[in-house]
């Protein structure tokens, strides 16, 4: 029944293998322009999408209610970047460009700042030394902070050659081996969809 | 013709990883021949941040709160991303089965539409779709802190019972796991970036480390052909090792050449 989208999936899949072993120019076109027909994809899914949230926040701005007002606030976003964006485009001095840089660039700084109390927030709950693996993450955060900063040293001068080791060693140990567990694992997953071993993207959950 | 064209069928310093990559499949091929011949004779271990899925869509239909699933702000480009959506697919199946609501705010919308497809055929094949509500899976922006204010002010309103993050993660990570946190919600993530692991190990009751989370469809779906291409790639992992100790060794006495092998290009 759904044998199309998995044939396609395959014939797809295999040529693009094949390709990353071809360095030859024509393969190579052929890369390029598969690249090209994904973004068109992408193109008439954010239309798809765009159309999809302000169906779904319309009714919500309509049916009134205490959270409407942020519906309504996402709408009027919407509609006056596409309209701004479509009639006067997005160089510099339009309308579209001069919102980004009042509007979306300090809000965005803002988030971003905002992390470094998420980072206290979450070495908090992390480092209380409950167990030995706590424990052991406290310790190591702290030689961490010690070696990073001018006063360490200062305390004590293994600090900074510690830091190092710490990330060189074990850290770059643990990462690497993560690492390979990921790249393994792309590659079951990827031949898994290839192969149609897995099909839940198709809905054959 | 452009003198600068290439025009070779092959590039040779690939060969290691064509070699690498046909052992794969073969081993995968073998393992695939084991599920059929005795499905039940493959074993994968218990995975913590999986059995606790269950309990949390459990919860949160006795609190009568949502699920929020979250598959992260990786573009179908990414395994990944291809992981959360298979994924997605078997949440879906068990918030369905169970009757709680479920929250997918996306980020990209190639993965809105696929997670939407996913999520109704779920819905349907567990005779569900009435209760299938037009806005589960929803586009929500594709600007990093744009989503994260979506997200988290979701979480607020809200207050999902459980929190799902499956994906590739950037900066956001920290952001909605710690909200997440405050809310109450039980956390579970699945992340392939290493460096977003430890953000979601502070903040998440259960977290998925890296292949874990490739790993996890197959997990939920428990058919032995899925089982099949984990114990492929512990087969691969087992050979990855044993060629890291050689080359170590062979350096170790001066056979340098070997770096050569592995590289590529």
């Amino acid at each position: 029944m759904r044998q199309g989208p998995f044939v396609l999936t395959f014939l797809v899949g295999a040529m693009l293998i094949a390709i990353f072993f071809i360095p030859h120019y024509r393969a190579q076109q052929v890369q390029t322009q598969l690249l090209d027909w994904a973004n068109i994809v992408y193109a008439f899914a954010l239309a798809l999408g765009s159309i999809s949230l302000l169906v779904l926040h319309g009714n919500k701005v309509r049916a009134g209610g205490s959270q409407a007002k942020y519906s309504f606030v996402t709408v009027a976003a919407l509609v006056v970047i596409t309209v701004a964006g479509v009639v006067q485009g997005v160089e510099e001095g339009t309308l579209v460009n001069r919102i980004y840089n009042a509007v979306n660039a300090p809000l965005a700084s803002t988030m971003f700042a905002l992390l470094a109390f998420f980072i206290a927030s979450a070495a908090f709950r992390a480092f209380r030394a409950r167990n030995t693996e706590a424990t052991l993450l406290l310790a190591t955060a702290l030689i961490m902070m010690f070696g990073r900063v001018s006063i360490g040293e200062f305390v004590w001068s293994g600090f900074p050659p510690l830091t190092e080791w710490l990330l060189d060693v074990p850290n770059l140990a643990a990462k690497r081996g993560v690492a390979i567990g990921v790249g393994l694992g792309a590659v079951a997953t990827a031949l898994k969809i290839i192969l149609g071993i897995d099909r839940s993207y198709m809905g054959k959950a | 013709m452009d003198e600068a064209l290439d025009v070779r069928w092959f590039d040779p310093n690939r060969i290691n990883l064509l070699v690498g990559l046909s052992l794969f499949i073969l081993f995968l091929f073998v393992n695939l021949r084991r599920a059929r011949r005795a499905p039940s004779g493959l074993y994968i271990r218990t995975l913590p941040a999986l059995q606790a899925l269950d309990e949390a869509i459990g919860r949160a239909t006795e609190m009568g709160r949502p699920v929020l699933y979250l598959p992260g702000l990786g573009d179908m480009s990414e395994v990944g991303t291809l992981a959360a959506v298979t994924i997605s697919s078997r949440v879906a199946r068990r918030v369905a089965d169970m009757g709680c609501g479920l929250l997918v705010p996306c980020y990209d919308p190639v993965v809105a539409v696929l997670i939407d497809s996913a999520t109704r055929e779920a819905y349907t094949q567990a005779g569900r779709l009435d209760s299938y509500r037009s806005g589960t899976v929803q586009y929500v922006a594709a600007a990093q802190f744009a989503y994260v204010a979506a997200v988290t002010g979701l979480m607020l309103r809200e207050r999902p019972a459980a929190n799902v993050y499956m994906g590739s993660w950037y900066a956001e990570s920290l952001f909605l796991a710690e909200t997440g946190n405050e809310t109450g919600a039980i956390q579970i993530a699945g992340c392939d970036q290493v460096t977003q692991l430890p953000f979601f190990v502070c903040s998440c009751d259960y977290t998925l480390l890296g292949e874990e989370l490739y790993a996890a469809s197959a997990y939920l779906g428990r058919e032995p052909v899925q089982l099949a291409t984990i114990t492929a790639q512990d087969w691969a992992k087992i050979l990855a090792a044993i060629v890291v100790v050689a080359a170590v060794v062979a350096t170790f006495f001066g056979y340098t050449d070997i770096d050569k092998l592995l590289k590529t290009s």
